[in-house]
């Protein structure tokens, strides 16, 4: 299934697509959610196991980006790379109680993507590579790195969860995103 | 830490997944906030970790969640239109304001007129206040000097002058039982910065001061009056010319001295 719904044309940059969000453009604003949203809610339904609590996030991410598009600088980064890296910090946040800057703003937290994701074809191609890389690690390397990314644990956290001790967590953590950086470099 | 960053190169991926202490990430946050070069290590390793996000299984939203999003964006569209229909509906309104601005005016003047009345109030209540303050003080003097005066066992002493003031005279009525002394004396003008200062001496001890005075205010009826211990078993009377304010004991030359 591909995860962008594909209904822009191809021509529609992120960027042009923000400069019409600016402008108050309804249906700038409704491509690029049909571009990023299933990105964006997959990754908060993993996160939260719970799509109501994911549709909040999704909806709270699009309705930032309206208000604030101006702010957006693209030379600092990537608008679906801010959305991944805030989807997966609120939803961190609602599962741990943790009080969350919902205004967090689109000059923050910087993201340069290593590739394009503005086409669904390169989604689907770049959702099957980083399948593969998981998929290849071994099962304790990937269940860490997972503990990490989708529950947000800290080395020590995931130590304790997987009774593992914190040195190996800490190598099996290291190898696993050496692993990711070289495939995708 | 290397060439002072606190991170090495291959860790900001861990940086980015969040696996650190967070006192360490504070630390190291601090200095990405001042460092380009980290900011920007740090932004593509971001990328590189965000994209984990893909190995999530696979969901589209409900077909709701846009609609809700887009109602919502058109809702506030329409709300930044309302402030032109407000300034059409109070365009009316600014009649009234004919008659709101004299009288705003007039209160203002009003206020202030007020406001200088109370003021002038205000310092002749306190001028009121300093005076009959200063008439309290007088009559509590002069009742003090009645008292010492009328008093059968009040004693007069006479204060002789002695050498250094020849001319001078004066007197101390002195009552023991109720601790109270007055005197007169008839002295010159005493020195620039100078002042008379009458001292109770006992038999023993050491002498007290009766306070200070100036001529004048002992010749026109201001009999200075002064409180002395009771039971004092005073001896002696004397006037010296002191420093202005006096002094805890004798420093200047007798002018008057008085036995009892």
């Amino acid at each position: 299934m591909s995860r962008a719904q594909g209904a822009e044309p191809r021509s529609d940059s992120d960027w042009s697509l923000l400069e019409r969000i600016v402008q108050k453009d309804e249906l700038a604003l409704a491509a690029l959610y049909d571009r990023y949203s299933g990105l964006v809610f997959a990754e908060a339904t993993r996160i939260l196991r719970d799509s109501g609590a994911a549709e909040e996030v999704l909806q709270d991410l699009f309705h930032q980006v309206w208000r604030t598009a101006e702010k957006f600088d693209p030379a600092r980064g990537s608008l679906p790379g801010w959305l991944l890296v805030a989807a997966r910090n609120r939803s961190i946040s609602r599962l741990r109680r943790r009080s969350s800057r919902d205004d967090e703003e689109l000059t923050e937290n910087s993201v340069v993507l290593p590739c394009n994701l503005e086409t669904a074809a390169a989604q689907n191609q770049l959702l099957g590579r980083v399948k593969t890389i998981l998929s290849r690690m071994p099962d304790g390397q990937r269940e860490a790195i997972e503990l990490a990314y989708f529950e947000g644990m800290t080395h020590s956290e995931i130590a304790e969860h997987l009774s593992t001790p914190l040195g190996t967590v800490k190598t099996r953590i290291r190898s696993a995103v050496e692993i990711l950086k070289q495939a995708l470099a | 830490m290397t060439n002072g960053h606190p991170i090495r190169a291959e860790e900001f991926e861990l940086f980015a997944l969040g696996v650190f202490p967070s006192e360490e990430s504070a630390s190291i946050l601090a200095h990405i906030d001042a460092c380009p070069e980290c900011a920007r290590k740090l932004a593509e390793a971001r990328g590189r970790v965000a994209l984990l996000a893909l190995a999530a299984p696979e969901q589209s939203p409900p077909g709701v969640v846009k609609q809700r999003l887009l109602e919502k964006v058109r809702a506030e569209k329409s709300g930044d239109a309302a402030p032109v229909r407000i300034r059409e509906t109070r365009l009316p309104v600014r009649w009234w304001n004919t008659i709101w601005a004299p009288a705003a005016l007039a209160l203002a003047v009003a206020t202030v007129f007020l406001w200088i009345s109370d003021r002038r109030l205000d310092n002749q209540l306190q001028h009121i206040q300093q005076v009959t303050q200063t008439y309290q003080a007088q009559t509590e003097h002069a009742q003090a000097l009645v008292n010492v005066l009328a008093a059968q066992d009040t004693m007069t002493v006479k204060l002789n002058a002695t050498p250094a003031m020849p001319k001078a005279w004066g007197y101390v009525k002195y009552n023991p039982r109720m601790g109270m002394m007055c005197y007169s004396a008839d002295l010159p003008e005493p020195p620039p910065d100078k002042v008379y200062q009458m001292w109770a001496v006992p038999v023993t001890g050491n002498p007290v001061s009766a306070g200070v005075f100036m001529p004048a205010a002992a010749h026109n009826g201001q009999m200075p009056v002064a409180k002395v211990p009771t039971g004092m078993d005073c001896k002696w009377f004397c006037v010296t010319v002191e420093p202005k304010g006096g002094k805890s004991a004798p420093t200047g030359p007798k002018v008057l001295v008085g036995t009892l």
